[in-house]
């Protein structure tokens, strides 16, 4: 809602400057969203009277005037085709700068003197889209400063009101509101008893035969002349952000903009039958709106009809065919209460929301119907000419009550943590119009004014208490709430644990939009009957880009590693942590799965300095080693499988994916990112993945932290190099190792494989270091040694292999 | 000092100390290394030469010791004979460094001096994202007061995410939610306050409670994202007042920001409370006179509260006579865009590298 402060003055005098009434609005809970100064500083731009025009002799569409401000007339070339003489426009003197930063000077256009420049009223940043230069009206005084003159200093504010206030999207509304905090009553320019509308002796009818219309009022002028409005009205209108169209139409908007009562003009000779009639639209009727669209009506919406047809679209748009015109020479006004679930309804499938709708939605003051149809039709006899006749029609049906509310003061103070008397709080009702009866000591009984729609509940009269005392002014204190523990989500403690033990280790978080593109499931080569297909896609999506719900997060950490390579990062280490979505059907809540991603790519050390860690890129053991690490952390370990033989996702290079499972769990899997995939995403470089189902995670039990006595005796280390054909597993060495039972092994660890000289084609040689030790002695040569060949003998046979000679 | 840089880089070398075939050698080499070491640090102008002597001389210990590996399993010998020689060297050199240190250097280094000029060594950590950062900050600071952390589906249904808090169709208030739909009945949570109500209907007051998680709303402009966080928080309780709610959010900003930050509460307008209120913080930027972060009001709104509207009680069937509470909600990127200087909304959901590392 945007209103000026001289149009605020109007109704009431608060003695408040821009500042101090901003401030004061906002902290009533409208917020100011903007006060600006309404024009530019335009020092030096004058009152001129053309004197006389006259053919500029080298050039065709510019003329010589004759420009009286002040001392003898001076000549200035001009370009406007409405320049004639006699008129009163705006000069800018040479010396003025003009809003766009541009100098006056004076010049020698076409080779003729030209001291100043005749100016439109957008070139002054006054005005919207007029043509030419200013025609300003003859009595202003020659010479003037503009900005006294058409008495423009003005300051524009802009007021962000919550749905609940429809009262305030009008200046009186505002004015009340003020009139509140200032101790002062508004001046409404319409007051006192307003002619009785009984429908008799009409040249017109009016039948209302939905209950969506509540209350319709008209009126008829005759004999009006449709023309421009006055300055005025157009500068008001402008200055609000509305286009200027004729003295009738502007007339309704400067009283909606008064009064929060949308207003409607009809061509009353275009009202075939003179009959207004308000009705539900027919199947399949059309209309023209205002706006040049052809509408689709359907039998919900409620349509203003003339004895045939549709002529306007009910609080929401008017129609081509009966808008007032040049031609016009009668009105039909209309000032009406309509069901405001009916408008929103109507706005919505029309996707027409409009200033009017806006008002009724919200739901304009019942009672407030008369007075603003009886303004406007004074003002349109004063601006337009014509007859008013005396009577009129006003329909009412069911209207929203005045709504009587007991108020306790008890339950108010303690609501807010005050200590407010009945009267006190009566003074703070008051002063916004809202009247109230004290019963007793403890009780008000609140007459709710009909402009106060939102207030329906004692508790809506409890915010009315706090807002007009104001929020700062309530005590602050601490609740006394009984003391309880927390309960703590594992899932999410679970969250913060991975992500501590990530970042550990060099990932960067990263959060991606959980809607994405719905190509992705393509790019990854899914199959048709790939669970991941059953995407949740959004009706109204802004892009296609986020047209659906995520079902994996790789496509998302693909994507950023895409734009970090292209932005010369090509060492990455992100991880993700976030819900994906599985469809199920269209009345049932999605599937939501916690999943947790991480990509590796580049250098094995980012951001390390390569002095120390080299060059060395990062391969599947990396992976393998944070996804071992964290579960680990997880005290997971120990019943953490990887299976290399498992069915994994076809965007998983072949032979790099290992499946994970705690137990008989599947929870994620880990793997190279395919070459291809990669490619299609726009990666060139090796990129590993590890993906975890957190949800599958956080149900497994962590093995329990449990003390074991320090060894006593010391261990001994004994070492061994096989030579194994290349395809035997090293870790299937160590696993048969640790798995043959011997008690005295402590641990087996590969230091070294060796392929080239002396080891032949197709084998490697792989060294073993095996830590024995005895829990209760020192073990000697002879102990170990036996085991130690029992050892070798048993990796000779299961594996063909062959100790290494030295 | 020298003695310290010498045991880290010590450490480096002998990279399995604890366990080796035949330890009696390994120990013995091990243990003249801490002995040298030790006696390095303590060393005086006078103790050095001596020193040289005994540990490093041609008749040092360590010749000595280096003589015996003869008596080590073949199989070992290489090892520890790099062991040694690597101790050795690394003792000559802090030597060196003691010796010049000392000033009883003689001009004439055998070693190389360290680098001290070098960057350490060391793997860098990677870093919540700052959405996350503060989320956790956040959580910490209510959790702290005693509220439970509770999390709910993105996808939502209507009546959780608008009826149920007082939203019926056709509401006005529902423009100013620009709504994400599934289907008709589902659709993306606007705010993280349908917990309110899942919350409610499972249990009876008291209750104090935080729910934080992602929201959607279909807007996307230099200051919006489509999807944001939201810490949604509410308290019931018998005899919960509006000050109360002013007490707790005070404390909350005291600890988000600085304890003497400006606040101010402000009249608004949800549909789930009644009284509303929007919570202005001093700007962090300008310090209250006046910028363009904050549109030269010197405030900048943080918080959405109010009492809980007796309507949403209803729904849950608390009685709103025996009972009252507060609710509140703040958006997570705009409170880590006021602490961290963030100017650029859309950089939270590219995932560049060099805006992750930053926080
Ligand atoms: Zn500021």
């Amino acid at each position: 809602m945007k209103f000026t402060l001289n149009w605020l003055k109007q109704y009431i005098d608060s003695g408040l400057n821009a500042t101090e009434l901003a401030d004061r609005l906002t902290m009533a809970g409208l917020e100011v969203d903007s006060v600006e100064a309404l024009c530019p500083d335009l020092d030096g731009v004058r009152v001129a009277r053309v004197a006389s025009v006259a053919p500029h002799p080298n050039a065709d569409k510019l003329t010589l005037c004759q420009v009286e401000v002040e001392g003898e007339p001076r000549q200035v070339v001009c370009g406007a085709p409405n320049v004639r003489a006699g008129m009163l426009t705006a000069i800018a003197l040479p010396g003025t700068t003009m809003p766009g930063g541009f100098k006056i000077k004076p010049a020698k256009l076409r080779g003729e003197k030209s001291e100043g420049m005749l100016c439109s009223a957008r070139e002054l940043g006054i005005g919207g889209e007029e043509g030419g230069i200013m025609d300003l009206p003859a009595d202003l005084e020659i010479g003037a400063p503009l900005v006294a003159a058409l008495d423009l200093e003005d300051v524009l504010v802009e007021v962000d009101l919550t749905p609940n206030r429809p009262d305030c999207a009008s200046v009186l509304g505002l004015a009340r509101e003020v009139g509140g905090f200032v101790g002062k009553r508004m001046t409404p320019p319409v007051a006192g008893p307003l002619p009785r509308l009984t429908g008799e002796g009409l040249p017109f009818t009016v039948t209302v035969t939905d209950t969506d219309c509540r209350r319709y009022a008209a009126r008829l002028i005759e004999g009006v002349s449709i023309g421009p409005s006055p300055w005025w009205l157009k500068q008001l209108l402008l200055a609000v952000g509305l286009r200027p169209i004729n003295n009738v139409v502007d007339v309704t908007n400067l009283v909606m903009l008064e009064y929060g009562q949308p207003l409607h003009a009809f061509d009353f000779a275009r009202l075939s039958g003179a009959a207004i009639v308000v009705r539900k639209a027919r199947p399949g009727e059309t209309m023209a709106t205002l706006d040049g669209a052809t509408r689709e009506l359907d039998s919900e919406m409620l349509m203003i009809c003339d004895a045939e047809r549709p002529v306007a679209v009910a609080g929401v748009m008017g129609g081509e065919g009966s808008q007032v015109t040049d031609a016009t020479t009668s009105i039909l006004l209309e000032s009406a209460y309509f069901e405001p679930v009916s408008i929103r309804r109507t706005a919505r499938r029309l996707n027409l929301s409009t200033d009017s709708s806006y008002r009724f939605e919200r739901g304009v003051d019942p009672e407030g119907i008369p007075y603003a149809l009886e303004r406007a039709a004074r003002l349109i006899v004063e601006l337009a000419g014509g007859r008013l006749m005396d009577n009129g029609y006003d329909v009412v049906g069911e209207l929203p009550g005045r709504a009587s509310l007991d108020l306790r003061v008890r339950r108010t103070n303690e609501l807010l943590g005050l200590a407010f008397s009945a009267d006190r709080i009566a003074a703070l009702l008051n002063s916004i119009e809202i009247a109230t009866a004290k019963m007793d000591e403890e009780t008000l009984r609140v007459t709710v004014p009909s402009f106060r729609v939102d207030l329906e509940r004692e508790v809506d009269l409890v915010e009315e208490v706090a807002r007009l005392h104001g929020y700062n002014a309530i005590p602050t204190a601490l609740p006394a709430v009984p003391m309880r523990f927390a309960h703590r989500d594992a899932g999410r403690s679970l969250r913060q644990q991975v992500a501590a033990v990530l970042t550990g280790f060099g990932f960067h978080e990263a959060i991606n939009y959980s809607f994405t593109s719905p190509a992705h499931c393509d790019l990854l080569g899914l199959a048709a009957d790939d669970p991941a297909r059953q995407l949740v896609p959004l009706v109204n999506p802004l892009v296609e880009d986020q047209s659906v719900m995520r079902s994996l997060l790789l496509p998302g950490l693909l994507e950023n590693l895409r734009r970090n390579i292209n932005h010369q990062q090509p060492d990455v280490r992100l991880f993700e942590v976030g819900k994906v979505f599985r469809h199920r059907d269209h009345a049932t809540q999605p599937e939501e799965m916690m999943l947790l991603g991480c990509v590796m790519s580049g250098r094995r050390h980012p951001g390390a300095s390569r002095l120390h860690y080299g060059e060395a890129l990062v391969d599947l053991l990396d992976v393998r080693g944070v996804a071992e690490a964290l579960f680990g952390e997880l005290r997971l370990a120990d019943r953490l499988i990887l299976a290399a033989d498992a069915v994994l996702p076809s965007y998983v290079a072949a032979g790099t994916g290992l499946a994970l499972a705690v137990g008989a769990t599947p929870v994620g899997w880990l793997g190279q990112v395919a070459p291809s995939v990669a490619k299609a995403f726009g990666i060139k470089q090796d990129a590993f993945y590890l993906s975890l189902n957190l949800d599958a995670l956080a149900a497994c039990e962590a093995a329990p932290k449990r003390f074991a006595s320090l060894p006593k005796f010391p261990a001994v280390q004994w070492d061994l190099a096989l030579v194994v054909a290349d395809g035997v597993g090293g870790g299937d060495l160590l696993a048969a190792i640790t798995e043959a039972g011997e008690q005295l092994i402590e641990r087996a660890e590969i230091f070294d494989i060796y392929r080239g000289k002396n080891i032949a084609a197709g084998h490697k040689s792989v060294a073993i270091a095996i830590t024995y030790r005895a829990e209760d002695r020192t073990l000697d040569d002879d102990t170990v040694g036996k085991v130690h060949e029992r050892i070798i003998g048993l990796l000779e046979s299961r594996f063909d292999a062959h100790l290494r000679e030295a | 000092m020298d003695t310290l840089k010498l045991e880290t880089a010590g450490r480096g070398l002998a990279p399995s100390l604890a366990v080796k075939t035949k330890c009696v050698m390994e120990d013995e080499i091990l243990r003249l290394k801490g002995e040298a070491t030790a006696a390095l640090g303590e060393a005086g102008k006078e103790d050095l030469e001596p020193f040289r002597v005994k540990y490093l001389g041609r008749k040092g210990l360590f010749t000595s010791v280096m003589r015996q590996l003869g008596s080590a399993p073949a199989a070992d010998r290489p090892r520890l004979g790099k062991l040694a020689n690597d101790i050795k060297q690394e003792l000559t050199q802090a030597f060196a460094a003691r010796q010049e240190e000392l000033g009883a250097g003689r001009g004439q280094g055998t070693a190389t001096r360290l680098d001290l000029s070098l960057p350490g060594r060391v793997l860098p950590r990677g870093r919540l994202h700052p959405v996350t950062q503060v989320m956790a900050e956040v959580c910490a600071i209510f959790e702290g007061l005693g509220f439970t952390v509770a999390e709910g589906p993105d996808v939502e249904t209507d009546f959780y995410n608008f009826e149920a808090l007082n939203i019926p169709p056709h509401h006005p208030a529902r423009d100013m939610h620009d709504t994400f739909y599934v289907s008709d009945a589902l659709l993306l949570r606007t705010h993280t306050s349908p917990m309110q109500i899942r919350a409610m209907e499972r249990e009876q007051p008291p209750l104090r409670m935080i729910a934080p998680g992602k929201v959607y709303r279909c807007d996307s402009d230099i200051t919006h994202t489509p999807m944001f966080h939201q810490v949604e928080g509410f308290l019931v309780d018998r005899q919960v007042s509006f000050a109360d709610l002013k007490g707790v959010l005070s404390v909350f900003i005291a600890r988000m920001f600085d304890a003497d930050t400006a606040i101010r509460f402000r009249p608004s307008f949800f549909p789930f409370t009644e009284p509303s209120a929007e919570v202005d913080i001093g700007c962090v930027m300008c310090g209250g006179k006046g910028c363009r972060v904050c549109k030269q009001t010197g405030w900048l709104e943080i918080l959405g509260a109010g009492l809980i509207d007796p309507a949403v009680f209803a729904k849950v069937g608390y009685d709103p006579e025996a009972y009252s509470g507060f609710a509140f909600g703040l958006g997570i990127e705009r409170i880590a865009m006021l602490k961290y200087g963030i100017n650029d909304i859309r950089l939270y959901y590219e995932n560049d590298l060099r805006f992750l590392s930053q926080f």
